[in-house]
């Protein structure tokens, strides 16, 4: 069961873009100083396992718009949501190569 | 002249205060608890006690204590007193209205860590299992949620890798940002013992604590670091240490990853980390970091003890990986008298962590996108549970501002007067039309509650808590719930007014339930525990009565071994400026605690009737301000009034205050920042002015009644006349 | 290392802290009794079930021998050795009880209630009203002499009092604040009948440096610092 599609009901972002944009700016500071394959991924495993859904496609949502404001570390990691890991579950400790 | 009455009967219980867990015994006449004594065979105190555990329980039958339920319908209408059963029905009854309008993931919950275990482990199942979606939080998501996240990340396990007496074995005791002799007062006196025999004290914190000087406890380093450079200077130590040769690179071969390790040197050992870079910035001597890397790395045995002062950054997890960093790369893992322990404020704050109130993992630290492990939960409780993470509790405030979030259950919390940036919480709350409060007392938050349930003290209910150093511990009941319940029965009892069939016959019902979902503690049951009085876990079948030291011959990680995380210095955002030049920075005081709903509400207060601003004696010349003067703190995020004294505590610059008084609310203070990975705010440094006010304008638009120093002052005499 | 805080027991109190150490046989009172190197005459005793009376040790605190209560025999020993400072030695035998003992235990105590208020003695519960009946003592030859009756109890802590009337002056309390707090804040002031504790520079506890953590409270063989919660009317001098 997976609550996605049953949380509806409100339009609009869940959190305000700003305060999200801050937030994954933050993260993506943190992983800098990994090699740039490694900084993607911990930024990827971060948001999967740490943000609620609504909160990641609102991000993706404005990624998709431009991402005006995003680090562009964040937003390339943001987006390896999209593409390969919505089946992996999360994992401590540094960013797996 | 009387000879003292003699009590009849003693029950062992645990401390509800700070996370040390004394053992007490509550003597009793009758239904009368007449005073309370340390246990000697409480192994984190050894019949040792301090001023809030040892004589400030009277709170438990103060007349604020709420007796009865009650509802309304708006924030605005007065309280209605009902019966409980009303109160659980009007509560599910617009829990759920909520979620057909607004969306399963609507609504949500938080727990505390003045709660028990089985409380705790109760709530989420109540938010899992019943509500349906992840919104579960606890109240360590605001002061050591980075402790979780730093230390797995290294080490594979968030909590203390020592047990208290540890410390009696170290050579180097390094306490940063902790103040244990105020904080921690009964583990305090233990490290003040070993101090006294000889061992060596560093102490990273901006301000001249208690802890770096008092009678025969003189620190050998105190590194009076500008707030918010931890992470700077951390890795300056490391820094030294890597380019002195001072790591222990058979521990790390054998131990850790090797790889991670190179990376880390190569970070550290670059020159943007030299004490010369570093200690202009963080306003340290570069020699005193120097003689801080010779002495850690010197050991032999050199331990860690931590606190806030880490956690409560926007770098706070990236300060917790350092400490682990730093241990790993001196080998003081595995060990007696080594380690990394977190000084937790609240009485289960481990345990809160332990057990599965988190958006992110069930009970023992398992992810909810884990399928086996949820999986495990969904055939206990008999329901589909939710595979996404949940909302924190920040973004619960957040997503309520939005009309995403409309109705929470809060139990044992005063988010209103806890919580950062208290306009915001306050607005937040003021948007949700289920706010549901269960607590001892009509706290701040109740002010934007719906619901209000009253809680029971510790004194009052059965369950277990499990201390800083993991050790769990019974909590027994010895007087009567004051309204007629206790804690976990309310929330079993709330879970089936929403159609949620459970029971269970008593509090160790849950921690068997409990204990078949968490492995660390598998082996943890009201038997085990009358018969060995407390165990720290894992308690399982490899270790049945417990396990004091972790990490001996390998680390809870996927391949065993210990690893390093790249912990590069990003200063925060919080910065001072030509409006704002002065550094705020927050703790504690020994006769308080938290934010003081319990300990303001006995005699404690005369100790400590207000909370008071410590100011360097330049920065008050300049603004012309006194001893005694009333001055207004303002921040970005609002503004405040205290009385400022001068101290030698602190370095100009930084200013300092404690958070025990509502009406000092420090938090209209406090920025909205937060640390990267877990939102834990940044209460330890927030850039401020601050300015005399005249004597007129300070007590404009209030009442004489609500002024606070003469209302603690007059609740601290009625204590005292009620105790005496 | 840690035995002196981990072997403590809640039942019982052996007087004086602990050890850790290499096995020791002694014979107390004819009874045979293992215990750690290090250990005292007075913890042995304990051990073997024959608790020698004593107020002045308790086994949270290193030995003081202050009292002279817990005086005893040891064969080959001449005199009467203060059991809490003598260490045990092999094969030491020690005898805890005997008509001398009694008798010089007994002139100590009386030394001590001539200076104790007398409508104290009937009904108390404290540790040294447990040490007058384990040895016998309901009074004393003494007639009314000096005292320290008359001085004023320090009730300026809301949670416990000072009632120096009824002080035995053993210094539990000051050892308890310096060796389990670490506050360093109480003292023995003065000296002789002059001597008192005293908080900080003899003012009361609460402007002291105290910091109420009990420790004193929970040290005091006397009840000369007590709880005031249990003087349900308060606490007033007869």
């Amino acid at each position: 069961m997976t609550g996605g599609d049953e949380r509806r009901g409100v339009a609009g972002e869940v959190i305000e873009v700003e305060r999200l944009i801050a937030m994954a700016n933050q993260i993506g500071d943190f992983f800098a100083p990994y090699p740039p394959e490694r900084a993607r991924e911990g930024l990827r495993n971060h948001l999967r396992t740490y943000w609620d859904p609504r909160m990641r496609s609102a991000l993706l949502a404005h990624i998709d718009a431009g991402g005006e404001g995003l680090d562009e570390g964040v937003i390339e990691g943001a987006r390896l949501l999209r593409e390969s890991a919505a089946d992996k579950s999360g994992y401590y400790g540094p960013p797996q190569a | 002249m009387p000879n003292p009455r003699k009590p009849e009967k003693a029950t062992i219980t645990i401390c509800a205060y700070c996370g040390v867990g004394c053992g007490f015994k509550a003597e009793t006449i009758g239904d009368e608890i007449v005073r309370m004594t340390p246990w000697k065979e409480g192994k984190a105190n050894h019949g040792h006690s301090c001023v809030k555990g040892r004589f400030a329980y009277d709170y438990w039958r103060h007349p604020d204590r709420v007796r009865t339920p009650m509802i309304r319908t708006s924030i605005d209408d007065s309280w209605q007193e009902v019966g409980w059963d009303e109160a659980f029905a009007h509560a599910a009854s617009e829990l759920r209205r909520l979620q057909a309008t607004y969306g399963r993931g609507s609504v949500g919950g938080v727990s505390s860590s003045r709660c028990t275990n089985e409380e705790i482990f109760l709530t989420q199942k109540f938010v899992r299992a019943v509500l349906g979606n992840n919104n579960i939080d606890n109240c360590a998501r605001i002061c050591h949620s980075p402790t979780q996240f730093g230390l797995s990340a290294t080490v594979g396990a968030g909590a203390a890798s020592q047990h208290f007496d540890s410390v009696l074995q170290s050579d180097v005791i390094m306490v940063v940002g902790a103040n244990p002799t105020e904080g921690h007062p009964v583990f305090g006196s233990i490290m003040k013992r070993r101090i006294r025999q000889g061992a060596k004290l560093i102490v990273i914190d901006p301000r001249r604590t208690e802890t770096v000087d008092s009678p025969h406890c003189l620190a050998d380093v105190h590194l009076a670091l500008s707030p918010g450079t931890n992470v700077a200077i951390l890795n300056s130590i490391a820094h030294v240490i890597v380019r002195e040769n001072r790591h222990d690179p058979d521990f790390i071969q054998s131990r850790c990853e090797w790889r991670e390790f190179e990376l880390w040197a190569a970070l550290v050992g670059s020159g943007e980390y030299s004490p010369d870079t570093i200690g202009p910035i963080a306003g340290v001597d570069p020699e005193d970091i120097r003689r801080a890397a010779r002495i850690y790395s010197s050991g032999p045995r050199s331990t860690i003890y931590y606190g806030l002062g880490v956690t409560e950054h926007s770098q706070g997890s990236t300060g917790v990986m350092c400490l682990g960093n730093l241990a790993l790369a001196c080998g003081m893992y595995g060990r007696e008298g080594v380690g990394v322990n977190p000084l937790r404020g609240q009485g289960n704050v481990q345990g809160g962590s332990c057990l599965g109130s988190w958006p992110h993992v069930f009970s023992g630290y398992r992810f909810v996108t884990d399928d086996a492990t949820r999986a495990s939960f969904e055939a206990e409780w008999g329901v589909g549970l939710d595979s996404e993470p949940g909302l924190r509790l920040p973004n619960m405030f957040d997503a309520a501002l939005t009309g995403h979030f409309k109705g929470m259950y809060i139990m044992g919390e005063d988010p209103v007067q806890s919580d950062p940036n208290q306009n915001h919480i306050i607005a937040a709350l003021r948007k949700m039309e289920c706010v549901i409060v269960h607590d001892l007392f009509l706290n701040e938050t109740a002010k934007y509650a719906h619901v209000f349930l009253p809680g029971s003290s510790s004194l009052e209910k059965d369950g277990t808590f499990t201390n800083a150093e993991r050790r769990i511990s019974r909590v027994r009941k010895v007087v009567e719930p004051l309204a007629g319940y206790q804690d976990w029965e309310v929330t079993v009892k709330l879970m089936n007014a929403m159609g949620y069939e459970v029971s269970y016959a008593h509090a160790g019902e849950v921690l068997d339930e409990l204990a078949r979902l968490s492995p660390a503690y598998s082996g943890a049951s009201f038997d085990l525990l009358d018969r060995v009085g407390s165990a720290q876990w894992p308690v399982d079948t490899a270790a049945p009565e417990g396990t004091e030291v972790l990490h001996m011959q390998q680390f809870p990680r996927a391949n065993g071994r210990g690893t390093f995380m790249l912990t590069s210095y990003v200063p925060t955002h919080e910065r001072i400026s030509e409006q704002y030049p002065l550094l705020l920075t927050t703790g504690r005081i020994l006769s308080q605690y938290n934010v003081g709903t319990q300990t303001r509400r006995t005699a404690n207060s005369l100790w400590h009737p207000e909370d008071v601003l410590e100011m360097s004696r330049g920065d008050m010349q300049v603004r012309g301000l006194s001893d005694g003067d009333r001055v207004s703190v303002t921040s970005r995020f609002g503004s405040t009034r205290l009385k400022v004294v001068e101290s030698e505590r602190v370095n100009p610059g930084v200013i300092y205050t404690t958070f025990h008084h509502a009406e000092s609310k420090a938090n209209a203070v406090t920025s909205d920042l937060s640390d990267w990975a877990t939102n834990c705010p940044e209460y330890k440094v927030t850039a401020v002015e601050v300015t005399k006010v005249v004597p007129a304008e300070w007590w404009k638009g209030e009442s004489v009644a609500a002024r606070p120093a003469r209302r603690e002052r007059e609740a601290a005499v009625a204590a005292v006349e009620e105790v005496v | 290392m840690w035995t002196e805080v981990r072997g403590l027991r809640d039942d019982i109190d052996y007087g004086t802290p602990p050890r850790d150490g290499e096995p020791v046989p002694v014979t107390v009172d004819g009874v045979g009794v293992t215990v750690p190197e290090g250990s005292s005459v007075m913890l042995a005793a304990a051990e073997a079930g024959c608790p020698v009376p004593k107020l002045c040790a308790t086994d949270t605190l290193e030995s003081f021998g202050s009292c002279r209560v817990c005086l005893v025999e040891i064969e080959g020993q001449r005199g009467y050795p203060a059991s809490c400072t003598t260490l045990v030695a092999p094969d030491m035998v020690v005898t805890t009880q005997s008509k001398k003992l009694t008798k010089l235990r007994k002139g100590v105590m009386e030394l001590y209630l001539s200076d104790f208020p007398e409508s104290e003695i009937p009904g108390g519960w404290s540790e040294f009203h447990e040490t007058l009946e384990a040895i016998g003592l309901n009074g004393h030859r003494y007639g009314e002499g000096r005292n320290h009756f008359d001085l004023r109890v320090d009730d300026s802590n809301p949670y416990f009092l000072f009632d120096p009337a009824k002080c035995i002056v053993c210094s539990r309390c000051v050892r308890a604040c310096e060796e389990i707090q670490g506050t360093f804040a109480l003292t023995i002031q003065a000296r002789g009948f002059e001597s008192k504790v005293a908080a900080s520079q003899d003012e009361t506890f609460m402007e002291s440096e105290c910091v109420s953590c009990g420790a004193c409270v929970q040290a005091c063989p006397s009840h000369a610092l007590v709880e005031k919660s249990l003087f349900p009317g308060g606490y007033e001098r007869a």
